[in-house]
Parts: C-alpha cells; structure tokens; sequence
C-alpha cells in the first residue's frame, strides 16, 4: 500500500483521526485509569473529611494547598502515608528499592504499590485491547475485551520486559553515571557545564526510554498484524519493523508528547482547581479533570494507531508479506475465531 | 612581661604610622571598639599548585583573668580535614550539609614557636581532646610555658605554621584556582576564669575567640591582583618579585580572619548609606556565572544592613565583603568571618525562591550574634545560629514576604507554588524532633546532626518569634537592642539575654526560658469538643405552688438558644498561657485568655447565640505548637476542602498513571 511519502505527522494525525472515530477506545483507557485511581477515592477521602471537616484548617485548604498543613498531616498521621514519598525517592535514587522499605509501607502508600501492579496488568490488557480493536473497521467494547483478553499473556509479557528495559536503563544510563561522574560534576568549571552535563545525560536516557517504548509498541502491533507467523517469528518481527522506521516511528512519539504537554501546559495556565470556589464549583472541576483525562486518553490511543500507521503504510523490506484484500466480516462475527484468520496490518 | 608589652605597643604605633602613611581611612586611627586580647601579624605566602598556605604569625595575647596561665592552648582547625580519624570526620560520616565530603585530605602544621625571648615552645607541645579523649584528633594544642603568664601580662608568641588546604568542603578550602582560606591559622583558645575554654573541631559546631587586630599580608600569583578579599580592609597592594602580588589587610575589634581568591571574580564595589548611620563600603565579590544576580546580591546585603542594624544597632565596621563561591564550592557558602560573609546561589535562582536573598541575609546577620556578641558557639550555639535564624526570618520576611520551595528532578531545580511563610513555615523542620533533646546542650551532644539543626536553628527561632508574639515586637526590639548594646564585645551567656529580656520588660520571663530553652518537652494545645445544641424543654419534676408537676415553670419552658460545649485540652508537656476564642452565630464572638496550665478547660454557654467555631491561640502567637491542625474546630462540618482535595488526588493519581505508562 504505498502512497508516496509518509510522514510522522500524518501517521500521528491519522492515529488522532481513528482515535477520534472510535471514543469508546479513549473511553476505555479512561474508565480503566479511573478505576485505578479510585482504588485510593475511600482511603483518601475519608481521610481527609476526618482531617479537614471539622478542622478550622479546612477553610485555608478550600482554596490552596496549605504547606504547614500538610507537613504537620505528614507527621502526625504516618499511617495515611507511612514512608511512602520517601520509598519513592529511594526508589529513583541509586540506592534502589529496599525489601525493609516495602515493609514498612502503610496506608495509602502500601495501597499504591498494589495498584502499579494493578496498572501493570491492566495496561497489558488494555494496549492488547487497543492494538486488535484498531485492526477491526467496526469496532466495540466487545472487541476491545476479546483482544485485549486475547493478547494478554503476551502483552504482558511485552510490558514487564519493556519495563525491565526502561528501570536499567534509568539506573545505568541516568543513575549510574551521575554517580560516577559526581566529582568530576563537581570539579567543572561551571554551574553551566555541569547542567549541559546532565542534560545530555537526561537526553540520553529519554532517547533509550523511547527507543524502548517504539520497540515494544512495534512488537506489539506487529504481534496482532502478522498472526500468520509462529511466534518467535513475530515478536523478530516487530523487532526489525522498530528498526526499519525509527525516524518515523519517533517523531510519532514525538508528537504525542508534545501534544500531551500542551495539554498540561493548557491546564497548568488555566488550573481550574486553583483558586477555590471562585473559579470553579466542585462539580465543574471533576468534569473539567474527567474531560481532561479523556483527551489525554484519545491522544493515547492516536498515537498507538498513530504507530500501526507507522509500521503498516509502507511494507517494509523485511516485512514482506503481501497483504491479502480486506474482508467486511463484521468483527463480532469473527468472535469465536480460535484460528488466526486476522487480516494483515495493511488493511487497517 | 613588660617587654613584651613594650613590644606589642611598639607594633601597634609602626602599624598605625604606616597606614596614616598610605593614606588609610579615618577608622583605622580612630579609638578600637574594645580591647584587644589575642591580635596577629601574620604574613601568608599561597602556594597554587600545593594548596599550602605557609604562614608567620606574631600573636599578642593578654590574660585578663585573675588567675595565672601556665599553659596556652591553640586551635588547630585544619586537622579536622587530617583523617578519617578525626573527631570531625567520625561525627560528620564523611558528610556535611548534605553533601559527601571530598577525601581531600587538610592539615595544619606548626614548624615553629618561640616566646618573645627565643624560648622554644614546641618540644612543650602536645594534643589534647577535651571533649571526647580522641587520641586522634588533633584540633586542639597545647603548650606548657616556662613562666606562667600573670594576670594582666601580654606576651607575644611566633609561630611558623604550614596549612595545607582540603579541596572545599566544611567552609574552607579549594575548588581550582578559587581558595576560601578559613580556619588556617594558629588560633588561640578563650581563657575564662575556670581554665582555656577550648573545645575540638565538631561536625556540628563553630567557633569561640576572645577579640583582637588583625594585620594580615597575603602573598599570591599576580593572576590573583585585586582579586583578593578578606576580613577588614585592604591596606596595601604591591608586587612582589616573581609575578607575585602582596596584598595586606587590617581589622580591629574582631575575632577571626578569613580570606578568598579567584581570578574569575567580578569584583563589585557598592556604598551603603542610611542616615544617620556610617557608610559601609560594600565589597562583592562575584562568579561571572552569576553576573546578572548582582543586584540581587547587593540589594540583600543593603537589606539586610538596614534591617539588622534598626534592631540591633549600627554595624560598627567600615567594610563588608561578601563572596560568591563557584560551581562545586558549595561547602564555601553559606558562612560567616567578621566582615566577611560566603552566599551562594544557582545558575537558575528564580526570586521566589529567594536565593541568594535568603543565605546573604542570613550571613550577614551572623556579624551580629557572632561577629559583635561572639558568644560561645561551641557551648550555646542558639545564641549565634538561632537568634540569626530568628532575626532573618523578621527581616527577609519584611523585604521579600513568602518564598517558594524548589523540587529537583534529574537535576534541575523547579520552584513550586506553594507559599513558605516565615517564620513558622521555614522552621518546621523542629516539629519533627521535637521531643528529642534539650535545646539548651553543647553542639556537638544534640542525639543527631538533624536535631542539632532542628533545635539550635528552628526551635530557637520559634521560641524568639513566640515571645515577640507574647511580649510585642517593640518591647522585643527593645530587649534585643539592650542585649545587643550590652554585651556586645563581650561573649554574653543565655542567662545574658534572660536578664535583659526581665531588665527590658520589667517581668521575669525565667518560666518561659524553662519551658522552652531548658526543656524536650512539646506544646500542642487543641480544640477537643465543639458542639452546640438547641436549648431543649427540661423534663421531670417541677416545683409549681407548692407542688412537685411536671409542668415545666414558664420562664424554663419559653426558653431558647443553643446550649455550647467547648473542650481545649493541652496535649503536650509544656504549657504556654494561650487565647481561646469562640465564634456565634450573629457575630458574636467570646474571649477568653487560659493560662494553659491545666490538663484542659471546659466552656459552657447556656442559651446563647449557636456556636460555630471554637478556636485555641487563633492568633498564631504559640508557634512552637507542633500540631496546629487541632487547634480549631468547626461545629458543623465543612466538607468543601476534602472535596475538592479528593478530586485533585485523584485526578493526579489517573494522571500519574498514564504518565508512568506511557514509558513501557
């Protein structure tokens, strides 16, 4: 399917457009992170109205975060948090994850460790979700759980390396080298040079984190387009598709980043939760955070349909296979499929 | 020794005769401020390369006790950088503020000491650890003399001495050509009454001196000309063979000398004028790095001139010279010498943050506590530390208002939006340890260098801003002034400032000083009960003509209004006379002031107005209470806060996944 020249930006357009043609995909993720988050609503909540209710504090906190406040909840209710900011600066520190930190977790601290694994699955399921629902001209949420169910020990499996690959190269590209460069860091010229440093250091780690991002994500989408293959054929697959695009693939990412900045930038400057009352009323400040969360979500989806474009609109070399011609099968028809019998990814 | 005396004022009139010579300024022929104990002529040659200062030094000591001293002791600072073995290398971890200390190894040497009449002290002298028996330690000398010295003689000593200078760490040391040269040379210990006042180089303490003149010539590479700062004024600047440069500096009235160089400063001159109030000249010497902060600089150190010296009197001293360290010279900043002070700041120094405003106000204010008052910092270091910490909150807090925290994140610096209120916000560090030590210990006994920190800077600042609080800022001022104005040169005490504070407001405030100063224990009052509850129609049994009905009198059953219970109980140790106000209905506000001695206090209000609120110290004057979150209490709940904080957790927290997932 070749059509001339394919930029990122219409790969990323295109993926915003599909997004765009299916919200129950967006919807989706949404309901999922919302889901999450709300794991901690109760503990959170009934914390704070104990805290804050009857508390002449309340009415400084309607408006603004109050520092005093939270240092003196910080201190005197340890079970609301327990160690948990500092297990997590431990964490992105050299020192690393310590079983006694784990251990000494409590309350909502202890509830988030559960819930990133929690996260973990369910992104799995989620981005199998995705990836099938994309390849389906009609999809639903029936077709978001069935792939997404389909997929899911492989994804999983994707994530948790990928994973695995992000947190060592964040401790051998970021970590390791600030501590061994600490002294010399120190012995620069400049306050200056010693950022620049740094900033090298950050931007190789970022360029590593995203080469490991486009990795999986090419494994995954290459894993639901070529069902044809035996599965060690596959997975190589999406490994040389990664390799075979990366400018394009990149500048998807890009993109999505960007977009996904602006939109935190947009919410920064126009912070509805700031100010209290005055500016927004309880209700129109949870739709305002919900919709906010949502275009974050469809953005999300564009880009992955964003990285199908990507790696399907020109076959590449390696990726030889010709695409067989499209089937209106209605997906829900195609349900009970125990045999792969999926199209190639070059009829999305 | 009368020839020893004879010497010494001998020096003195050559050294006046030579700078009316060179033109000095007014103040150096003018009478000193007070009488000097221990002065020194000393002259330094630094070697760049080695990182050695090698150094003569003529010390003219006088015994002003009534008692004989057959031994002299020295501080030998340096030796704290000697080893690992040192008593300041073993409390600090290898750490000091936070950052790893360099195994850049410092060390003084004395290769020479004679009294005036040639007489070799050296084979006479040893080490000793007075505070801790370290045999490995070797910050403190001392020397037995030939003759006792009586009371009231003078002797002079010379003393060759080689300092070999740590890369930067704990406020002296190197970082390339850039040389804070701090606690280099020989320095003689306080004799008091009851024997030499002399403690070890501690991680978590300064310094204690009797005060004196400094006349110090400084012999550095020509690359360093006019690049070279220090305590007094610079007097004289000439060449010196071998592209060398001497550069000579005088101070009197002071118990310290410091000195910098780095060729890469800008060097910034600037005037501070307030009238009535001699002129500063103001000496800032800057990193080119750091160029557009020079107003920032500058604008801080006038601040902190005029704020300080409205309260505690004009400072004395003609000059100011204030360092900015560079990049990777972090330990250099953030330190006090007389007339010398180190800021520091970063490349990204957003006002908010209020860096260098808050570390240049800070430093300067130590001229004061340190510099004119020189209490001992060893034995009582709220007196220096504390009481700055206190007066710089007033005054950065009055120039500048609420400062911003920083978050770093892969090393660079992001100021928050929170507001950082002074002085209870900035001293909140204290609430977390504060039943942990007595503030009133020497530095080096605190449990931890954190409680140290908390109880010797924040907790002392808090008990300062309390009593301001209960006494009123001008009778506060005035107890400041009368301390500052009477013992200034003098090394004043805790009971010092106690007196002064009974002398400026006429009342014993000793109860206050126990229960703060002379106790671990915490305050925390708090608002246990609040409710309020319609007046109801009484039941049972009622007299009516002389008859038991039940039949409630007319005037009991007409009437109306709320009945109120409050309850404040005093949950901490210490307690402190605290205001209790309770809010009605209509406005209605009721006042009631508690001694706060007793466990806790009951109010009840029959028929009156409905109560909203009852709170205990509404006014924020009790700010050691370590939990303010309790001292009010609202009788009908007020969800609006926790709403609205629950929608932000958990809007952040669907974020903060998604974010996280984006990565894999």
């Amino acid at each position: 399917m070749v059509r001339g020249h394919v930029s990122a930006a219409g790969c990323f357009a295109r993926g915003v457009k599909v997004s765009l043609s299916r919200p129950y995909l967006a919807a989706s993720l949404w309901l999922i992170q919302l889901l999450l988050a709300s794991v901690l609503v109760l503990p959170v909540s009934n914390a704070l109205h104990t805290l804050l209710d009857h508390s002449s504090s309340g009415s400084r906190m309607v408006a603004d975060p109050d520092f005093g406040w939270w240092e003196t909840v910080r201190r005197v209710h340890p079970d609301l948090l327990g160690t948990f900011p500092d297990a997590v600066v431990n964490a992105t520190s050299i020192e690393g994850v310590k079983s006694s930190a784990l251990a000494e977790l409590q309350g909502v601290g202890a509830t988030a460790i559960s819930l990133c694994l929690l996260g973990i699955v369910l992104h799995a399921f989620a981005l199998g979700g995705i990836f099938g629902a994309l390849r389906e001209p009609q999809g639903s949420l029936v077709v978001f759980g069935r792939e997404g169910m389909r997929r899911f020990p492989a994804f999983l499996a994707f994530t948790l390396a990928a994973m695995a690959a992000a947190v060592a190269a964040y401790r051998w590209i970021y970590l390791v080298t600030g501590e061994a460069w600490h002294d010399r860091l120190n012995d620069l010229d400049t306050e200056g040079q010693a950022i620049a440093l740094t900033a090298v250091r950050l931007l190789v780690l970022l360029v590593a984190l995203a080469a490991i991002k486009l990795v999986a994500d090419s494994v995954r989408a290459i894993w639901v387009a070529r069902p044809d293959l035996p599965a060690v054929s596959r997975f190589f697959a999406g490994l040389a598709a990664a390799f075979s695009r990366p400018a394009r693939l990149f500048g998807v990412l890009l993109l999505y980043l960007l977009s996904g900045a602006a939109l935190y930038i947009l919410w920064i400057v126009f912070d509805p939760s700031a100010g209290g009352e005055a500016r927004f009323a309880l209700v129109p400040l949870i739709l305002a955070q919900q919709v906010f969360v949502f275009l974050r979500s469809l953005l999300k989806v564009g880009y992955y349909a964003g990285v199908s474009e990507a790696l399907t609109r020109v076959p590449s070399p390696e990726y030889s296979y010709v695409p067989a011609p499209a089937v209106d099968t209605p997906s829900i028809d195609r349900a009970s499929d125990e045999v792969p019998v999926e199209r190639p990814a070059g009829a999305i | 020794m009368p020839r020893a005396k004879g010497r010494s004022a001998l020096l003195a009139l050559a050294g006046y005769a030579l700078a009316a010579l060179l033109g000095a300024r007014a103040h150096l022929t003018a009478a000193p401020l007070t009488r000097p104990i221990a002065s020194y002529q000393i002259s330094c040659r630094l070697d760049t390369e080695k990182k050695i200062v090698e150094g003569t030094e003529l010390l003219t000591w006088t015994n002003t006790t009534a008692k004989p001293a057959p031994t002299l002791q020295f501080h030998l600072y340096l030796n704290a950088f000697r080893n690992t073995l040192s008593t300041f290398w073993r409390e600090s971890g290898g750490e000091h503020r936070g950052n790893r200390l360099p195994e850049s190894w410092g060390s003084i040497e004395l290769t020479r000491m004679t009294l005036a009449d040639g007489s070799d002290l050296l084979p006479a002298l040893s080490y000793v650890s007075p505070d801790d028996g370290n045999p490995y330690d070797r910050t403190v000398a001392e020397v037995q003399l030939p003759r006792a010295v009586a009371h009231g003689e003078t002797v002079s000593i010379s003393i060759d001495f080689r300092s070999r200078l740590p890369r930067v760490s704990a406020r002296t040391g190197w970082k390339g050509d850039f040389f804070l040269v701090g606690q280099w040379f020989p320095k003689i210990a306080v004799l008091q009454e009851k024997g030499w006042n002399c403690h070890q180089f501690h991680a978590s303490s300064e310094f204690f001196a009797d005060f004196g003149n400094y006349d110090v010539s400084i012999d550095v590479p020509a690359r360093y000309r006019g690049k070279v700062g220090a305590t007094g004024v610079r007097v004289e600047e000439r060449n010196l063979p071998g592209d060398r440069v001497l550069d000579r500096f005088r101070q009197e009235s002071v118990h310290d000398f410091a000195w910098t160089a780095d060729p890469d400063y800008i060097v910034v001159d600037d005037v501070f004028r307030e009238p009535g109030v001699a002129d500063t000249q103001i000496r800032l010497l800057l990193q080119p790095e750091h160029s557009s902060q020079q107003g920032r600089y500058l604008q801080a150190t006038k601040t902190a001139l005029s704020g300080y010296g409205r309260v505690l009197g004009p400072y004395p001293y003609d000059t100011l010279t204030v360092v900015d360290p560079p990049w990777g010279a972090g330990g250099a900043g953030g330190m006090e010498y007389p007339t010398f002070i180190t800021g520091g700041t970063h490349r990204m120094a957003p006002a908010s943050v209020q860096s260098p405003e808050g570390v240049t106000i800070h430093e300067f204010g130590h001229q004061y506590f340190y510099g004119l008052l020189a209490s001992n910092e060893f034995e009582e270091p709220w007196l220096d530390e504390g009481f700055n910490e206190y007066m710089e909150d007033r005054v950065v807090g009055a120039a500048y208002g609420s400062s911003h925290p920083v978050l770093t994140a892969f090393g660079f610096r992001f100021p928050i939006g929170i507001a950082i209120h002074r002085p209870l916000d900035t001293n909140r560090r204290y609430f977390g340890v504060a039943t942990e030590d007595v503030l009133a210990s020497p530095a080096w006994k605190f449990r931890t260098r954190t409680a140290y920190g908390a109880h010797v800077y924040s907790k002392t600042a808090l008990v300062m801003a309390t009593l301001e609080r209960l006494l009123g800022t001008p009778t506060m001022n005035r107890a400041l002034r009368l301390y500052a104005d009477r013992w200034r040169f003098r090394h004043p005490t805790t009971a010092d400032w106690i007196a002064a504070v009974h002398d400026a407001t006429g009342r014993d405030y000793r109860w206050f000083f126990d229960r703060t100063f002379f106790s671990s224990g915490s305050v925390d009052y708090a608002v246990e009960e609040a409710k309020s509850e319609k007046v109801s129609l009484p039941k049972g049994l009622f007299e009516s003509d002389g008859r038991l009905v039940e039949q409630p009198p007319r005037e009991l059953a007409a009437a109306k209004g709320w009945q109120s219970v409050v309850t404040v109980a005093r949950r901490g140790e210490v307690a402190m006379p605290v205001d209790i106000v309770l809010k009605f209905e209509g406005g209605h506000v009721y006042r009631s002031a508690w001694d706060g001695e007793a466990r806790w206090k009951r109010f009840r209000v029959d028929r009156g107005p409905r109560l909203l609120e009852a709170i205990v110290d509404p006014n924020e004057t009790i700010l050691l209470d370590v939990d303010r979150t309790n001292n009010g209490r609202l009788v009908q709940p007020d969800p609006r806060a926790a709403s609205r904080w629950t929608a932000r957790a958990v809007f952040w927290m669907q974020n903060l996944i998604d974010s996280l997932t984006i990565a894999w």
